[in-house]
């Protein structure tokens, strides 16, 4: 095909696999393959279970089942204080932190392995390695997009109200994808060196789990920090700090989040995903080495 | 023109310790963090060459020789440590066929899959994709999920996949010692297809008789370094001397005769010429509907003699082993003996020892018979029977053609089981080469080879017999053949050739593959008129008439052929002692693939495009009325009429289409059987009589 002529797809210098420049078109020439891994994936998930996708909403709902039991039975005192009264159902703000951290948590657990995963591919074909940990990313978007349908649902359902302002939360995601496309790069790779990264990264999300205002507001961290500032600076070190906070304000206060609360997770997110990149293209040419 | 591959000074180097680091141990993170280098090993040592658009080459070496590491830059899976690799052109590898399958999802969706991973895009795989399916055979599991799939079609449609991504560049590492037999033949052709497409072929394999006949050069890797001699021939024979004492590799000579034995297949040089070709001298079995070959054995040469060897292959997937003592006598004779030891009792259909000569060995001699071995066509995907297995003899000789340096070679068999017979093959494209075959068939009843040693054959091959004398019992043989046998009339010439008729038309044939035969079914089984022993001709008014004799069933078969007015008439009478039960019977005219057009007394119409997935013949009729007469024809070919003459018994004439191999259109005159049983007293019977008129265009009305 012409096309490829010109994009120069049809030659292989080995002097030029390390080209970071190379990266965009190696990925827009990859599209396809990569819609095709992220779609094997959902089917090789979903294929046999009896509900099929059904799980994907099974998940999060008991999760969050769960977790507002707890907080609304057990800790009651202290969940109405995380709630902020009448106007933020606590089941709400739980579900809009957990669908979001929950992606983050599936998205890197799976990207970190990927490439040792799949190293029947790596070891035998040469592709545009970059989409298997991004597949990774892609697959469980499937999830949060059925746990944010959810979420408004249980919106509406406990009073809230919705408005364009809902339309803020791509933009914000946006963020979130891209620091977590860069993490799984840098992860990725890592662990294809270092076996230790996977195990290291189950650690690391649990701890951010409790972490990240996942069940519990960002207010009540500024609150019971305000004798140590220090604590909260370091507690907004996690972009996903300002992340999770920055959805709550779009669904509760039906406007753009703070751009104090964004500016942090995004200077992190471009940092991450360059380094990635850069870090992942000088690795991915040798990688079969070590699988 | 740019070369399609591009290899400069390319050194690949390991860490010794493979793998991830760990904490402790050499190389591990405590050495990284300090900084202490690991110790490298290396693969691949400062390689350069070149391989052009459109040719194929070939890697050989030993196990741990760096081939596998060299592909694999090639297919840009990993980089070289230092150098630089070009490659020009779109890759696609088979290194592992199958690769990424994902069990779950259904073949349709692993071959998207599979072809976007060779880069090819959704709307290039819609194209090809039925082909693909066709070529796999999976038929209707395409919409399986691949985890229901046998080890056969994963491997099969991972080669349909890869060989329809229409790539400039194959990288091929040993995939072609997987699945079963009709899928490597199938691959074999396929590979051979796309040599001829001129697409570039760079081939790793331990087969060296593989290589050898596809690959125009080869590279030796020698412990990452590279050796490369001025032939392929060359090149291996390097590598085999190389390796010569290694366990399954013996090199012994007398005089100007050498020989090397290598795992499974033994090579014959006169001179330093290496007179047989890629084949050499092998073995081939079949045990339970499975296909297996000498060089699938764990060979060992046992004894080591200056002139010869004792070796022992023990099959890898069946309870025998091979036993085959080859030396040279003193008289540089080499004597061939092969055994067979089993360990339990074994179920063998087949087994079948084979010596492959070179191309230029064009003429040969069997027995009593003789001729010039026909050429190799692309479209030969099947070894071609060259003289007919009935003509028993143990006694063949074959002769290169004039000037070539490689001497005549005379081939005596001694069959320690009664079965075995030796017969000349032309093989089938790919492997180009002649085929002196030793062949047993075991029925039913004698397939059982208990525990114990079963001796088969002895061949002797001998190349000191003097060209004059060779030539000269052809020459007699080919006179006695001639004589007599071919009857002209008008423009056309009809030649009898052992059980078959072939026409020609001013020197131009118009039958093939089967000729003008008869066939008979007695119990299911089909009697050709060519696997009948054919007697001398004998004069008759206005003719010539031949007796057959079958040797399965107890009747006699008897042409006789005369010449009419614009083409010849043929009688076939049978004869019989005892009562005959026949199922049904028909004589037919096997034509050249280009005729296009056929009628019968009832119809007509054109011959259907060959369906290159049929197993059998397909009639083109769709009447099966009795009918006199069938004509086929053509634009540029004289037309072609059977017609039955009314002292005969009744037929029905059918215009069908033999398989896509096969490639020939058929005429038939068949006698159906209403309860399937005709029964021919003892006697003699008026089987068949008509008359095959050829007229050309312009004649026609």
């Amino acid at each position: 095909m012409g096309s490829d002529m010109l994009m120069g797809g049809l030659t292989y210098c080995s002097d030029k696999q390390r080209q970071v420049r190379r990266v965009l078109p190696d990925l827009i020439r990859a599209r396809e393959l990569l819609f095709d891994l992220v779609w094997k994936d959902l089917r090789a998930r979903y294929r046999y279970a009896v509900m099929g996708f059904l799980w994907a909403l099974i998940e999060p709902l008991m999760f969050m089942l769960i977790l507002a039991f707890v907080f609304s039975f057990v800790l009651a005192d202290k969940a109405s204080l995380a709630g902020g009264g009448g106007v933020r159902p606590f089941p709400v703000m739980l579900l809009s932190g957990l669908i979001f951290w929950q992606y983050f948590t599936a998205a890197l657990s799976s990207a970190t392995v990927s490439l040792v995963d799949g190293r029947n591919l790596v070891k035998k074909v040469h592709f545009t390695r970059e989409i298997i940990p991004i597949a990774a990313c892609c697959v469980p978007l499937v999830n949060l997009g059925i746990g944010f349908l959810l979420l408004l649902a249980l919106h509406l359902v406990l009073g809230g109200a919705l408005s364009l302002a809902t339309l803020w939360f791509p933009v914000v995601f946006a963020i979130q994808f891209v620091l977590t496309v860069g993490l799984a790069l840098l992860l990725s790779c890592g662990h294809v060196a270092f076996r230790d990264v996977g195990n290291t990264v189950a650690v690391g999300l649990m701890f951010g789990f409790y972490a990240s205002p996942v069940f519990y507001p960002l207010d009540l961290v500024r609150h019971a920090a305000s004798q140590h500032s220090w604590v909260a600076t370091a507690y907004m070190a996690n972009p996903m700090a300002g992340l999770l906070t920055g959805y709550r304000q779009i669904l509760f206060e039906q406007r753009f989040p703070d751009p104090g609360l964004l500016l942090w997770p995004a200077c992190c997110a471009a940092l991450v995903l360059l380094s990635g990149v850069v870090l992942f293209r000088r690795s991915a040419p040798t990688m079969a080495d070590l699988l | 023109m740019t070369p399609s591959i591009k290899v400069e000074h390319v050194t690949k180097r390991f860490p010794a310790r493979r793998g991830p680091r760990d904490l402790r141990g050499r190389g591990g993170v405590r050495d990284w963090l300090l900084g202490r280098r690991q110790e490298m090993f290396t693969a691949i040592r400062d390689i350069s060459f070149t391989v052009g658009a459109g040719e194929s080459l070939g890697i050989i070496g030993r196990n741990g020789s760096g081939k596998s590491t060299l592909l694999s830059i090639l297919a840009g899976v990993t980089l070289p440590s230092e150098g630089r690799v070009t490659v020009n052109g779109r890759v696609a590898s088979l290194l592992e066929l199958g690769a990424g399958f994902h069990p779950v999802l259904t073949g349709r969706e692993n071959v998207y899959l599979n072809a976007g991973l060779l880069g090819m895009r959704h709307a290039q795989t819609d194209a090809v994709f039925d082909d693909i399916v066709r070529f796999s055979g999976i038929g209707d599991f395409i919409d399986q999920p691949v985890e229901t799939y046998s080890s056969g079609m994963y491997v099969r449609i991972g080669f349909a996949v890869a060989v329809h991504s229409n790539p400039d560049i194959f990288l091929v590492d040993e995939v072609l010692s997987v699945g079963d037999e009709e899928f490597q033949r199938h691959c074999r052709v396929k590979i051979g297809e796309l040599r001829e497409q001129g697409k570039t072929i760079v081939f790793v394999s331990h087969d060296l008789g593989v290589v050898n006949t596809l690959c125009e050069r080869v590279i030796l890797l020698d412990e990452g370094g590279m050796v490369q001699r001025e032939t392929v021939q060359k090149t291996i024979s390097y590598y085999l001397r190389q390796v010569g004492d290694e366990k399954g590799i013996h090199v012994f000579s007398h005089g100007d005769e050498e020989a090397i034995e290598c795992e499974g297949r033994v090579s014959l040089y006169h001179k330093g010429n290496e007179t047989t070709s890629a084949g050499g001298i092998s073995m081939e079995f079949s045990s339970l509907g499975q296909y297996h070959t000498s060089a699938m054995a764990d060979w060992t040469v046992t004894e080591r003699r200056p002139e010869g060897c004792l070796s022992k292959g023990q099959m890898t997937r069946l309870p025998f082993s091979l036993l085959w003592d080859v030396n040279f006598d003193q008289q540089g004779r080499l004597s061939w003996e092969a055994s067979l030891e089993c360990e339990r009792e074994v179920q063998i259909q087949y087994i079948c020892g084979l010596v492959h000569l070179p191309m230029t060995f064009d003429r040969w001699l069997y027995g009593e018979f003789g001729g010039t071995f026909p050429d190799i066509l692309p479209s030969d995907v099947r070894p071609g029977l060259v003289a007919s297995p009935e003509m028993k003899s143990n006694e063949a000789a074959a002769l290169p053609s004039e000037g070539a340096s490689l001497p005549p070679l005379v081939f005596r068999m001694t069959p320690h089981n009664p079965r075995f017979a030796i017969i000349w093959y032309n093989s089938e494209y790919l492997a180009y080469s002649r085929l002196l075959q030793c062949a047993a068939n075991f029925p039913e009843h004698a397939r059982t080879f208990g525990p114990g040693l079963h001796r088969l054959f002895r061949i002797e091959i001998d190349p000191n017999v003097e060209r004059s004398t060779v030539e000269g019992e052809l020459g007699a043989v080919e006179a006695a053949l001639r004589s007599g046998q071919t009857l002209v009339s008008g423009a056309l010439t009809a030649r009898f050739e052992h059980g078959c008729l072939r026409l020609f038309h001013n020197g131009k044939e118009l039958t093939a593959y089967l000729n003008v035969y008869a066939s008979i079914l007695i119990e299911y089984l089909w009697n050709d008129s060519n696997s009948l022993q054919w007697g001398a001709s004998q004069e008759i008014e206005g003719g010539i008439a031949f007796n057959g004799e079958s040797r399965r069933f107890a009747f006699r078969q008897r042409w006789e052929i005369s010449a009419v007015p614009q083409g010849i008439s043929l009688a076939i009478w049978l004869e019989n002692e005892e009562p005959l039960v026949v199922q049904e019977h028909h004589t037919s005219v096997v034509l050249r693939p280009e005729y296009n057009e056929w009628s019968t007394d009832n119809e007509r119409g054109a011959f259907a495009p060959f369906d290159a997935a049929a197993k059998r013949w397909i009639h083109c009729n769709r009447s099966y009325a009795p009918g006199t007469t069938a004509t086929a024809w053509s634009p540029g070919l004289p037309s072609v009429t059977i017609k039955v003459l009314p002292d005969a018994p009744t037929v029905r004439m059918t215009a069908i289409n033999t398989t896509s191999q096969e490639n020939a259109r058929v005429l038939q005159a068949l006698r159906p059987s209403e309860d399937g049983r005709i029964r021919f007293e003892p006697g003699r019977h008026l089987y068949f009589s008509g008359i095959i008129s050829v007229e050309s265009v312009g004649e026609s009305t």
